[in-house]
């Protein structure tokens, strides 16, 4: 069979329509190329015997795509990279996983995560770590590393990821793929394992921007069960894979190019500024004062939510329960014994947060930097289309470099975060490598459902480089 | 006692009316066999988003604006934290800093005014089954809408707070909103209570009381608690600050026996449903319902002073919103009040009861049975007759005339006609009729049975009595000549 | 309260157990963790709305319809002890 690894998703799922590739033999070399590749990166969970059954057509109908294990598959396991959710099978599709079903996408695994998505490097998985396919012995990023790594080392053409601080973007700047993180109400997250019900998005990874837009196309609309989700008129946005982006204002805010960024990064974006200058952006100079406040305002609100959300694991109804002896004992035990030491930081941060006597100094006070926050961006896009930022102060780190340092790993998702608490859709593009070919990732930001935008000046940026069609010799 | 005030405040959760739960599209059927009506939403499995029900809303509006409250154009959920295992979230989706309702109040029928401090929207948790070592979970209740309704500590005494429960629950089904059962657990209470010093203004030490299954239970409750206190208090002993239980058959409160842990329940708003206003129409569709409803404190001033009834006739009437507007609608038809309530509380309601109906099922419709109280009266119909109309249209509604023909039940008044069957029983009984014209008065007894008898049962027996003693007179006239 | 406190006062909230070790290690990494979110009181925020909710457009509520789940069983099979159609618990004591 022909080296499907060179074809976009959209290319595969053409080549099955017009019969010059058949969908079993997609799948089955994907499933080999799996299996021959996936036991040293560890970027899934679970890999399917047979990829799930999809009932419809589209643009990307027969391809191969893997969820992240906090999406709900009916009759599937659900873990979130858990121990307490380790036996647990799904009884109901996430929104998400139905759309795709009626799409035709077939769905050949899960995706390895931090435990409930706590993390950015994937470390914090209870499965053990996926590995960077540029180099296994660094991160893939997280929370979404199995996704992100997977569709680096074109395991699988996309996978769905999810996103409350960066959890999208930020592997996929460091495996080198698109990741996208839709407006907040964009993609329904009914099915998603909260984390930071206020924050999280479902959203692709792919290598491309045509099947970054394709995705989108499939997963985003309004959903009656999810009453965050946005009555927001759809918009193909196929439409916006123009080669033209003559006229867009780009800002570049002073404050993500500060100390701590890495200088191969820091030339990087600065080339691709270049880049998109020659194609006829205008860019500007502009400040978001509040930066700084973002990743203690990001890390109360999301555990705060994170804490109430995993109240719900306690091994009543289902998951693992430990202990006998009493109910408070079987309370305390299961949840001990089945949370890991992440998750077990983000409760204690988010629960003392909400407690009585501590509430208005932290979560309350969080709520209104947030609204600073919010603010700061509605007043850079009076004068700019799109935010250009770098994903992440640095390339991939070191396998276990930042485990015992939590605050210095909460860091790395200092460029990333701010577009979670301001609810605005961000992409990451890769733009670059640095020494030892770790990948580099440039963030867009736009306003609130101007998605298009983004894939507009993403498309424009792949048709004159070719970062994304490299792909690691894992 | 009488040194002290009484001061009790009561929390009532009552059950919405609704066919779905409050965030999902499980049945709110009562007394489904156990974790029937759930689904992933209500058992809080991972992934799942709460969706708020419209008719929550629109009844909680309804019941909030009935009690005169004040309603927030804007309100949210937020969430309430505790580990239990009949709430499979481990929080409870309530309301705490901006509830719907505020400030209204409910009249009770000395005219006091019992203030309404708050009325909010939340979902019920799980029922427990308790084993000897073991408990069970039944999730079928788990996100049933309630309505958390908080009076103000206005209450004074333990009637006091049986009357605010019997015309809130009357209140609450005249408008539709909750059938208050409180068997059935649709509607609950818990109280506190304090005594202060007469004359005072600082309050006592509060006392919750909990585990009261009746509206009698909540008042033998308080009235024992109530004494309690007072004797604690006289013997100049500090009064705990503590939740104790009804016990119903020692019939006492009694300390709870859990330690209750320092409660710290991390409200926060709720991030999965967004902020929900409450627009002037909603508001007027509301309040256009209630406007053409008569709440119970009117009916029962108007029963009493408009038709006359007695207060005892008036609380059976009203205490059933369906049987006071029967009562009303009859009126229109027949004017005699009392006779009507009369009829309708006694063969009427021994009637239904007999069929084993609930009013609901009743079809005789109010201007026909008013009708047959009517022929009573006339003396149209006998009350044998009258009952056997009743217990033939109750269920069906029929032509009142046609039945009476059909089944031949005019009374027997013409005299010629009685008189000659009062002729035959005389001629035919002559013993009575001596023992009779002998003084012994209880003979004619028999005499009126026998004429009776002749008639099928078809006449008046005062009438026939009054006859029969008329023609024994002419007898002893002329047996005497 | 003191470090020390927080953490035990918030495993018992949060019902966690935590070891000894885990104990003090949390304890270290949350005084950080605090140290660090704590330079949100730097900034004056008199006045500012808390941000909840997003594009605030018109109520989102559904119709009052009963819709039976189909998955009972699927929930039941779910539980880690059962008893019958019921969730098998330890005795809670009231």
């Amino acid at each position: 069979m022909k080296d499907l690894t060179v074809l976009t998703g959209s290319e595969i799922a053409q080549g099955i329509k017009d019969g010059s590739l058949n969908e079993e033999g997609v799948l089955s070399f994907f499933k080999a190329r799996i299996e021959k590749k996936d036991t040293s990166l560890k970027s899934f969970v679970e890999v399917y015997d047979k990829p799930l059954e999809a009932d419809g057509s589209s643009d990307l109908g027969g391809v191969p795509i893997a969820i992240k294990d906090n999406i709900c598959i009916k009759g599937k396991k659900i873990t979130c990279a858990s121990k307490i959710l380790a036996s647990h099978v799904s009884v109901y599709d996430a929104t998400v996983v139905e759309r795709l079903k009626k799409t035709g996408l077939r769905i050949v695994g899960t995706a390895n995560m931090d435990e409930f998505a706590f993390g950015s490097s994937t470390e914090n998985s209870c499965y053990g770590p996926t590995k960077n396919p540029w180099d296994t012995s660094r991160v893939p990023g997280g929370s979404s590393g199995g996704s992100a790594a997977a569709v680096g080392a074109r395991l699988v053409p996309f996978a769905l990821g999810s996103d409350t601080g960066g959890s999208i973007r930020q592997p996929a700047c460091f495996c080198g793929v698109v990741g996208f993180k839709p407006t907040y109400g964009r993609v329904s997250r009914y099915g998603l394992v909260a984390f930071g019900s206020s924050l999280d998005q479902i959203g692709p990874l792919t290598t491309n921007f045509i099947d970054c837009a394709h995705l989108l196309n499939i997963i985003s609309g309004y959903d009656p069960k999810d009453s965050t989700s946005d009555m927001a008129e759809s918009v193909d946005f196929t439409g916006a894979l123009v080669d033209d982006v003559k006229n867009i204002r780009i800002g570049i805010p002073k404050e993500y190019f500060g100390e701590g960024l890495d200088g191969q990064v820091r030339q990087a974006i600065n080339e691709a500024i270049e880049i998109f200058k020659k194609k006829g952006v205008q860019t500007v100079q502009v400040s978001l004062p509040h930066t700084e406040y973002a990743v203690a305002t990001y890390y109360i609100v999301a555990s705060s939510e994170a804490s109430s959300n995993l109240q719900r694991f306690d091994g009543i109804r289902y998951g693992a329960r430990c202990a006998s002896g009493n109910l408070k004992e079987v309370y305390f035990a299961s949840r001990g014994k089945g949370l890991g030491d992440e998750s077990k930081r983000r409760i204690f941060l988010g629960t003392h947060s909400l407690s009585s006597g501590y509430y208005d100094a932290y979560y309350a006070r969080a709520l209104k930097v947030r609204t600073l926050i919010r603010r700061d961006f509605d007043e850079v896009f009076r004068n700019v289309d799109v935010v250009l930022t770098p994903t992440s102060p640095t390339p991939a780190f070191k396998i276990g470099e930042k485990v015992t340092d939590p605050l210095s790993m909460y860091l790395s998702d200092i460029y990333t975060i701010s577009a979670n608490l301001a609810g605005l859709p961000a992409v990451s593009v890769p733009c670059g490598f640095a020494k030892g070919n770790l990948p580099i990732g440039l963030q867009l930001i736009a306003r609130a459902f101007d998605e298009s935008t983004l894939i507009r000046l993403g498309f424009s940026y792949q048709r004159t480089t070719d970062f994304h069609k490299r792909i690691p010799s894992v | 006692m009488d040194e002290f005030d009484i001061v009790i405040g009561l929390e009532v959760h009552v059950q919405l009316k609704t066919k779905s739960k409050i965030f999902c599209s499980c049945s709110t059927e009562f007394e489904s066999p156990p974790n029937t009506n759930i689904c992933p939403v209500c058992c809080g499995y991972p992934g799942v988003l709460p969706v708020f029900n419209q008719k929550a809303l629109e009844l909680g509006v309804r019941v909030a604006r009935g009690l005169g409250c004040e309603i927030n154009p804007q309100i949210y959920f937020e969430r309430k934290s505790y580990f239990y295992p009949d709430l499979p979230k481990n929080y409870q989706i309530s309301q705490y800093k901006m509830p719907l309702g505020e400030n209204g109040w409910l009249t009770l029928p000395s005219g006091k005014r019992i203030g309404i401090g708050r009325v909010h929207l939340e979902e019920d948790a799980g029922k427990l089954v308790h084993k000897k070592d073991y408990s069970l979970v039944d999730l079928n209740r788990t996100g049933i809408p309630l309505l958390e309704i908080v009076s103000k500590p206005d209450i004074n005494s333990a009637d006091e707070a049986f009357d605010y429960l019997t015309y809130l629950k009357l209140a609450l089904q005249y408008i539709e909103a909750s059938d208050c059962d409180m068997e059935k657990g649709i509607l609950r209470c818990d109280a506190n209570i304090s005594l202060k010093k007469k004359g005072t203004q600082a309050l006592g030490v509060k006392v919750e009381l909990k585990n009261m299954n009746s509206f009698r239970g909540v008042r033998d409750a308080l009235d024992y608690e109530a004494k309690r206190q007072a004797k604690t208090l006289e013997k100049s002993e500090k009064i705990t600050q503590e939740t104790r239980l009804w016990d119903e058959t020692k019939r006492k409160t009694m300390v709870m026996r859990s330690k209750e842990e320092a409660h710290d329940y991390r409200y926060f708003p709720e991030p999965d449903l967004r902020k929900f206003s409450i627009s002037l129409e909603c508001k007027k569709i509301q309040e256009n319902f209630l406007s053409k409803i008569e709440m119970p404190l009117k009916k029962r001033e108007k029963f009493t002073k408009m038709y006359g009834l007695s207060a005892k006739d008036t609380d059976v009437l009203i205490s059933d919103m369906w049987l006071a507007n029967f009562f009303e609608e009859a009126t229109t038809t027949f004017s005699d009040y009392k006779k009507m309530c009369g009829w309708l509380l006694g063969p009427f309601l021994e009637q239904v009861n007999a069929l084993g109906a609930s009013s609901g099922e009743v079809k005789i419709s109010p201007a026909n049975f008013a009708k047959v109280v009517k022929y009573f009266a006339e003396g149209k119909l006998n009350n044998l007759a009258a009952k056997k109309v009743l217990s033939l249209c109750v269920s069906t509604n029929k032509d009142i005339d046609r039945v009476i023909e059909e089944e031949g039940l005019v009374q027997v008044s013409g005299h010629q006609e009685l008189q000659r069957f009062i002729e035959e029983a005389l001629s035919q009984n002559p013993k009575p009729v001596q023992e009779y014209l002998g003084g012994k008065q209880q003979a004619i007894q028999f005499l009126v049975g026998q004429v009776m008898r002749k008639t099928q049962g078809k006449a008046n027996p005062k009438v026939v009595r009054e006859l029969l003693e008329e023609s024994l007179k002419k007898h002893k006239g002329e047996s005497s000549e | 309260m003191t470090k020390e406190d927080i953490v035990a006062y918030v495993a018992n909230l949060a019902r966690i157990h935590i070891s000894r070790e885990e104990k003090e290690f949390l304890e270290g990494q949350l005084t950080k963790i605090l140290d660090y979110i704590g330079k949100l009181k730097e900034l004056d925020v008199e006045g500012v709305e808390p941000m909840s909710g997003f594009r605030l457009s018109h109520n989102i509520t559904r119709d009052d319809v009963t819709k039976q789940s189909h998955v009972r069983e699927d929930i039941l099979r779910n539980a880690p002890n059962r008893e019958g159609d019921y969730f098998k618990v330890p005795k809670v004591i009231e």
